[in-house]
């Protein structure tokens, strides 16, 4: 219990809002709303999985919002050529391994801090992509909505294909050597590297990693609806490295699992149409969201004080 | 991620020319002759009057977030905080008729407790900076969209209020005695006192730092709390320069100030910086802003050059590192 | 360090006093026009500038298109002091800070700078004229009685906005509120919810809408990106149809939801004849052809626009629906 206290409080306060959201707003239990809320953030899930892994080895990313949104526009004009989806969806996923990439060879290659790093390329992808596109909406062909099966049957394959990659990827860092090498590495790099690791190793298929899991991200949303909006990735940054570390990802390196993200992505994303259920005017909205982030590492913080002392 | 820096065992005018303060002083000489020479207008006296007018706001939250990334902290929340504290300014004086100068004391303390939040959260309970300010960047937009509802605006503010953010004293913006004012306050603190010096201990190394007998916790506190002060009085210049107070003023701010700092050579661990540096930082972005605009290229170039002047910075000042690394590398075993 | 600070503030000084005294006028014969949108990148200005693109070929002056690209509010007076410095011979805004913005327009007011602004003014002592593409008031009234037209002036609606603090948004909803009171007390405004100008948001806050409120009848979005966000929800929901949308959009990003009947229709102005005339009234400004006083002002090919006070009115919304929305392109 109290090694996974922060799992565990999370989960809780997900559950508490459930149960307040069963007995005030029975309405937000019906199927389909549910699904399309489900759908709609199954791409932020990826996002954060891909977030998990970098956090987990103790760099950041800041900049997946912008590579998000280039991925988008990339696939989109691919699809717009008339490229199978298939290809767009590797275009983009290549795409954003690349840029991932980028990121990887500054901060594991020459070692720079990645926070800096990634607001560097945060704000070259976001103004460079603005310059280029002038913010114009991609129109995408017919039936591409939905990778051209029924809407009902296209949600389910989004959220399966995000569940699958979750516990992939779950038990993946616990049961095989790379996921251990992440903590390894987040915990204390020189040890990792006396242990036989090379840390900056992987450091750099950690970028990659999150570059690709945005482009797949991009896709995953681009499949939702006929046209790309260019500024869709603006703010993702910023939501899912609350997520995580509101999951119990620490922000130092080498602690926290997916499970704990996961249920960071579920209770962020549950806010903002709880708060529409229980009738609260949107102006709440942001100082809500800020005091649950900070609850959440308050509790932490208090537990381990006491522990201290 | 590493936190030890090399120090350079140079001397003399060799080290000086190579150290990174001096290297975006170039550049920024660099970027005005070229602006001088392509753009039209550029080095006029009203522009660089321009210049310095726009980047005050922006150029106090990077002073003062100085310190706290020497420490090797962060703040994110000072953008949003210049928000709130700009519509309590507003409601201060319209709705409790309040002075400017009242109501800009109050804003001023108002912003020094919200920055006490964040560093009783920081220093009290151990957590990580950027998380806790992560929730407070959001807590404060928050709060200044729930007083206003968003929709309220401040305005029509007495003239002789508005003279701080749009009227000349001996010529210059009004405003730019504060800026010095700081500027010189900050520095002294920073480069001058052995209290200002601890900032730059803890941030390389704070368990030396309380051996060596500094109040480590309290020293930190005091950085946050010297943003939020100044997250105040930028609020206050804010919306004396606009005439008016809304509660997305400052949207984006934190931003900009930290890219400053980091372009101004202070490395995100801590430990290593300079306040002149950071003010370097400011101008180098401010004069490519302002002179993008006068050499008729796009605002999105000024986004693009300033994330690649960023890059090349960072690179820049690990490639004697680099170099040094070539060399044949130490066994890997450390003595404990 | 110590021999830095004086170095750099001397060479401050010196950069500063070899500069060239600040001319009034760019030089040259070609006269300069600058046009601010509220921000970049965002389709509707987009096609303001392709309008305006057109007209300075047309007339020969040198068209500025910039704004800000970030949220910032700020960010717009600043380019607009960039402008006085720059030596510009027209400016015209579009004010996401109607106050703010007001204080850096007198300025260049005072610097002999022509002001004109379009699409959403500043206060009346800090321009010449205002280019209206329609009023606020105008806005509001065809809004809302579109909506009770839709809903047989009863029922329940909720409202999209860009965000809470956007000023023109809060303006018309000042006027949908008042004309919602006024003649429909029994349409009921169930919520207004921000989209934060993202299609991607506008479709999530749409989707908890319609669970939250069953017995919804209509969603109104005043923002463009609002209205396919909202329309790609009500379809997702199954509830085409059931559950209307309508809004202030541009045709392009909608023509698919109005086939298929998910959008009603949606209202605007012609975007590329808003950016035209607003050039055409600012080279007029400078040449002296337009005048404070006039009651009407001849665009060339675009015709002749009536003034009245010192707008310049485009001409009424338009509502583009099934039937006509294929003829635009913007």
């Amino acid at each position: 219990m109290s090694r996974y206290f922060r799992e565990w409080s999370v989960a809780g306060a997900l559950l508490a809002l459930l149960v307040v959201l069963a007995v005030f707003a029975r309405d937000f239990y019906q199927g389909q709303p549910l699904l399309s809320l489900a759908t709609s953030e199954t791409p932020t899930l990826v996002v954060a999985i891909g977030m998990a892994l970098v956090i987990i080895c103790r760099e950041i990313d800041i900049s997946v919002g912008s590579l998000f949104s280039v991925c988008a526009v990339c696939a989109g004009l691919l699809a717009t050529a008339h490229v199978p989806l298939a290809l767009a969806l590797l275009g983009s996923v290549v795409t954003g391994a690349i840029l991932g990439a980028f990121n990887g060879v500054l901060v594991a290659g020459l070692r720079l801090p990645s926070i800096v790093v990634t607001l560097a390329t945060m704000v070259t992808w976001r103004e460079g992509l603005n310059w280029w596109r002038q913010g114009e909406f991609v129109y995408l062909p017919n039936g591409l909505q939905w990778f051209g099966l029924s809407q009902v049957g296209g949600q389910w394959t989004l959220v399966a294909a995000a569940l699958l990659l979750l516990v992939l990827f779950a038990v993946a860092l616990r049961r095989i050597a790379a996921g251990r090498f992440l903590y390894a590495v987040g915990t204390d790099a020189e040890a990792a590297r006396l242990a036989g690791i090379r840390p900056q190793a992987v450091k750099f298929w950690a970028f990659v990693l999150m570059g690709a899991f945005t482009g797949l991200a991009a896709v995953m949303n681009l499949v939702q609806s006929p046209q790309i909006d260019p500024k869709s990735g603006t703010g993702l940054e910023l939501k899912v490295i609350a997520a995580v570390v509101v999951g119990g990802v620490a922000i130092n390196g080498g602690r926290g699992n997916l499970w704990g993200a996961f249920s960071g992505v579920l209770l962020l994303a549950c806010i903002s149409p709880a708060l529409v259920h229980l009738h609260i005017e949107a102006y709440w909205e942001k100082a809500i969201q800020g005091a649950i982030i900070l609850l959440a590492v308050v509790a932490d913080g208090v537990r381990a004080r006491r522990a201290r002392h | 991620m590493s936190s030890g820096v090399a120090h350079s065992h140079a001397t003399g005018w060799r080290a000086a020319l190579f150290r990174h303060e001096t290297v975006l002083f170039l550049v920024l000489v660099g970027e005005w002759l070229y602006f001088n020479a392509v753009g039209v207008n550029f080095s006029t006296l009203d522009n660089t009057y321009d210049i310095l007018r726009h980047s005050v706001e922006i150029g106090l939250l990077a002073l003062a977030m100085t310190p706290v990334i020497l420490t090797g902290g962060i703040d994110l929340s000072v953008g949003s905080l210049l928000g709130l504290c700009a519509i309590l300014f507003g409601k201060l004086w319209r709705d409790a008729h309040f002075t400017p100068l009242e109501a800009g004391a109050c804003t001023v303390v108002i912003g020094a407790l919200a920055g006490g939040l964040n560093a009783a959260l920081i220093t009290e309970l151990r957590l990580p900076p950027l998380i806790v300010t992560l929730g407070t960047y959001s807590l404060y937009r928050g709060l200044a969209e729930a007083i206003t509802r968003g929709a309220d605006t401040f305005t029509n503010f007495p003239s002789s209020f508005l003279f701080l953010g749009q009227g000349r004293w001996l010529g210059m913006p009004a405003q730019a005695p504060v800026f010095l004012l700081a500027l010189a306050g900050i520095w002294v603190l920073v480069h001058r006192t052995t209290f200002g010096r601890s900032f730059r201990a803890i941030g390389y190394s704070p368990e030396g730092a309380r051996y060596a007998g500094i109040p480590v916790e309290r020293r930190i506190a005091l950085t946050y709390i010297l943003t939020g002060l100044v997250s105040g009085v930028a609020a206050i210049l804010y919306t004396a320069r606009l005439g008016q107070a809304r509660a997305d003023a400052g949207t984006g701010y934190e931003l900009y100030a930290i890219t400053a700092v980091v372009l101004g050579g202070t490395s995100i661990f801590g430990g290593v910086g300079s306040v002149h540096g950071t003010l370097f930082g400011i101008a180098a972005i401010a004069v490519l802003d302002n002179g993008l605009v006068h050499a008729f290229m796009p605002r999105e170039a000024a986004g693009v050059l300033t994330g690649v002047l960023l890059l090349i910075a960072l690179t820049g000042s690990v490639a004697p590192k680099l170099w040094r690394r070539r060399q044949p590398k130490a066994p890997p075993l450390k003595s404990p | 360090m110590k021999k830095l600070l004086p170095l750099a503030l001397a060479a401050a000084l010196v950069l500063a006093g070899c500069g060239k005294p600040s001319a009034a006028n760019a030089g040259g014969k070609q006269i300069t026009i600058a046009l601010l949108p509220k921000s970049k990148g965002n389709a509707y200005f987009v096609s303001c500038k392709a309008g305006a693109e057109k007209a300075a070929k047309d007339l020969g002056v040198r068209l500025i298109f910039d704004g800000p690209t970030d949220p910032d509010p700020a960010k717009q007076n600043e380019i607009v002091e960039n402008w006085i410095t720059l030596g510009v011979d027209a400016i015209a805004a579009a004010c996401e800070n109607r106050e703010g913005i007001s204080t850096a327009l007198r300025e260049a007011q005072a610097k002999g700078i022509k002001v004109i602004t379009y699409d959403a003014d500043a206060e009346p002592d800090a321009r010449s004229f205002f280019v209206n593409q329609a009023t606020a008031e105008g806005i509001g009234d065809t809004l809302m009685d579109d909506a009770a037209k839709l809903c047989g002036k009863e029922g329940e609606y909720a409202v999209i906005t860009a965000t809470l603090t956007a000023a023109n948004q809060n303006e018309w909803l000042k006027y949908i509120n008042a004309r919602n009171q006024s003649a429909y007390p029994n349409m009921k405004q169930v919520t207004v919810r921000p989209c934060d100008d993202s299609k991607d948001k506008a479709q999530s806050e749409a989707t908890a809408l319609l669970s939250t409120y069953p017995n919804l009848k209509l969603i109104m979005a005043i923002c463009s990106p609002g209205v396919p966000g909202a329309a790609e929800a009500v379809k997702q929901a199954g509830k085409a149809g059931k559950v209307k949308v309508i809004g202030l959009g541009l045709p392009n990003e909608n023509k698919q939801y109005v086939h298929e009947g998910v959008t009603d229709n949606i209202i605007l102005w012609n975007t590329e004849d808003l950016g035209a005339l607003t050039v055409r009234a600012a080279t007029a400004l400078v040449k002296g052809t337009l005048k404070p006083g006039d009651t009407s002002f001849n665009a060339g090919p675009m015709g002749t626009f009536q003034i009245k006070g010192d707008n310049i009115y485009l001409g009424k919304p338009f509502i583009f629906d099934k039937s006509n929305i294929d003829q635009f392109d913007f």
